[in-house]
């Protein structure tokens, strides 16, 4: 089988390689690996690279299974079959502003957020409107003018800029495994074990 | 330039899909299906009975009278539309093929071209699982006669899983919110609705084991298991024959059970496949039964049918390292354009024949070219024969 392991910016998060350690995934060879890589083991290939990367190869075929964020998931709604929460990695998609500035919700929003698909979503849903502004790193657009908030991960906020108040959360993310569309019919046997082994780490922790 | 997600198709890949096209209409006509060809335009209020989420993209324009107009994003609709409107008076049941181009905005995402070839058949006016089973088994049918190798076709129902939240007997509010889940493919997050619901646990973990996995070692009987109204136990026995039935045909090993299988097109009603092939990430051909859809064109009939995209199809072809030949090679003729007799035997031979000046410079083979009154044969890797024109006949009879 060939899986994927989102890294973006380092190797794969500890925490995760406890799991799939735990449930008898070959991690001796991932552990100390340097992103982008292709690792064999136990006859299968592990492809670490970006999230974003990893979830169109899956989506394409080029890998059969994924472990990516549910932020991504959320913003790209790609058509990948979602099989479980590793509950690894979590954090909230927040919207955050800046602190008393006094007036009120502005009658259209500028947000600042490497999310435009969902941060779109979940007001347009609500029904507020917002203008979203693709940006990378949204520590800087409120202090800017550019935006007034962000919507980004809460662990990023916190670290990039700190000074921003969450006003909202928006939804839970962790690391979740996905498996493509034709890999969940073609390796259905393979995938059952797998998925089977992952939960069975997870509910007798 | 041309605009974002179209391209151009060049020889040989011309050929290869050429040939591709008539393999599988000379299957969908084995069967008794006859070709239909539709205009690209539409009514766009015609192809918005469809009621299919697709359309908002689709491309309009707007005639001298100001109608609005679309480029059609499918052929199973017009295919409809068509039988609807000319064959009321004719016998059931109607069998119809198509090998046409549908076009849709381009999006990266979906992977495939702005303008992309489907070849579809349609079978109008049955309601049984034999009529289901028919195209299921003509699509394997078709796949393994072009040699496409360890494709699967999954076989779901909508019936069974839209049957199967019902009897969860969840608040509205809740069922909205787990259907949506559904169409998204977030298990954990119907895990998280069902169990704020107060479904019980055994009920709960049986019905996403049934859901997450496609045809694994016990799908069948875990869905048996859950099926707790009528609906769902006819739709599972309606699935069984279905399976039984594409066997007898030949292509049991072909097909699983995937009762978590969703379809993206919301005019399904019961039966639906999809059929993936090694190296393709998404289906390279799927389908299903569209019961209500003929009755919005006010004749309400049944019907079933697939369409093979195929780009998809040549992908999974190259995988398998069964791409069609195109046409035989073309043999050049430096002289021809001044001989059009001989170069027209040569044809009649059964050769493809590009004629060029005599003093054409030209570097590829095979390649015969005339030299005063004798002719030289330069074919791919051989020696260059020369000789009379008789000579050059006799020698090319023999390649």
């Amino acid at each position: 089988m060939r899986l994927g392991l989102a890294c973006d910016g380092g190797p794969p998060p500890a925490a995760l390689i406890d799991v799939l350690g735990a449930a008898g995934l070959p991690v001796a060879a991932m552990a100390g690996a340097d992103p982008p890589a292709l690792i064999q083991a136990e006859g299968d290939s592990w492809a670490l690279a970006p999230g974003a990367d990893v979830l169109t190869a899956c989506l394409r075929g080029a890998l059969d299974v994924a472990i990516v964020g549910k932020d991504l998931l959320l913003e790209r709604r790609p058509g990948v079959f979602e099989l479980l929460d590793l509950r690894v990695c979590l954090d909230h998609l927040v919207y955050a502003g800046v602190a008393g500035n006094g007036r009120g919700e502005p009658p259209r929003l500028r947000v600042a957020t490497p999310y435009p698909g969902c941060t779109w979503r979940y007001f347009a849903g609500a029904g507020r409107q917002v203008e979203p502004i693709a940006f990378r790193v949204t520590a800087l657009a409120p202090a800017l003018g550019l935006a007034d908030g962000v919507v980004d991960l809460h662990s990023r906020i916190a670290q990039e800029a700190p000074e921003l108040v969450v006003r909202e959360e928006i939804a839970a993310c962790s690391l979740r495994l996905v498996a493509g569309r034709a890999a969940r019919t073609l390796c259905a046997g393979r995938l059952e074990d797998l998925v089977e082994r992952l939960r069975s780490v997870l509910e007798g922790s | 330039m041309i605009p974002e997600g179209m391209r151009d198709v060049l020889p040989p890949e011309s050929g290869q899909l050429r040939a591709i096209e008539t393999a599988l209409s000379r299957r969908f006509e084995a069967y008794g299906y006859g070709e239909v060809r539709t205009p690209w335009l539409e009514y766009a209020e015609t192809l918005e009975v469809a009621d299919d989420d697709t359309l908002e993209a689709g491309y309009r324009i707007h005639d001298q009278q100001g109608n609005q107009l679309m480029l059609r994003t499918d052929m199973t609709v017009p295919v409809a539309r068509l039988a609807a409107a000319r064959f009321q008076d004719k016998p059931l049941p109607l069998r119809f093929y198509y090998v046409a181009p549908s076009i849709r905005p381009w999006a990266p995402q979906r992977s495939q071209d702005g303008e992309f070839v489907q070849a579809g058949a349609e079978l109008l006016g049955l309601r049984s699982p034999q009529a289901d089973a028919e195209c299921v088994a003509l699509l394997c049918d078709g796949l393994t006669a072009l040699g496409v190798r360890g494709f699967r076709v999954a076989l779901g129902t909508v019936a069974y899983y839209t049957a199967l939240v019902d009897s969860l007997g969840l608040v509205d509010d809740d069922r909205g919110k787990l259907l949506e889940a559904l169409a998204d493919r977030d298990y954990p997050l119907l895990e998280s609705i069902a169990g704020k619901a107060d479904v019980s646990d055994d009920a709960l973990k049986a019905l996403w084991r049934t859901l997450e996995l496609s045809g694994t070692r016990d799908g069948l009987a875990q869905a048996r298991k859950l099926a707790s109204s009528d609906a769902m136990k006819e739709a599972i026995e309606h699935l069984v024959e279905v399976r039984d039935l594409v066997a007898e045909a030949g292509f049991g090993d072909a097909v699983v059970f995937d009762f978590g299988l969703l379809q993206d097109l919301s005019y399904y009603s019961g039966t639906i496949f999809e059929a993936y092939a090694p190296g393709v990430g998404l289906p390279i051909a799927s389908g299903g039964r569209y019961d209500g859809l003929l009755g919005r064109f006010d004749w309400d009939i049944p019907g079933v049918g697939f369409a093979i995209a195929l780009d998809r199809l040549q992908e999974a072809l190259e995988e398998a390292g069964a791409v069609p030949a195109a046409a035989p090679a073309t043999l050049v003729f430096a002289g021809g354009l001044e001989e059009p007799a001989r170069a027209g035997e040569l044809r009649r031979a059964g050769w493809a024949v590009a004629a060029v000046p005599e003093d054409a410079d030209v570097a590829t083979r095979p390649l015969l070219r005339r030299q005063g009154l004798s002719y030289a044969l330069d074919m791919a890797g051989g020696d260059i024969l020369t000789g009379g024109w008789r000579e050059i006949l006799r020698a090319l009879e023999h390649r």
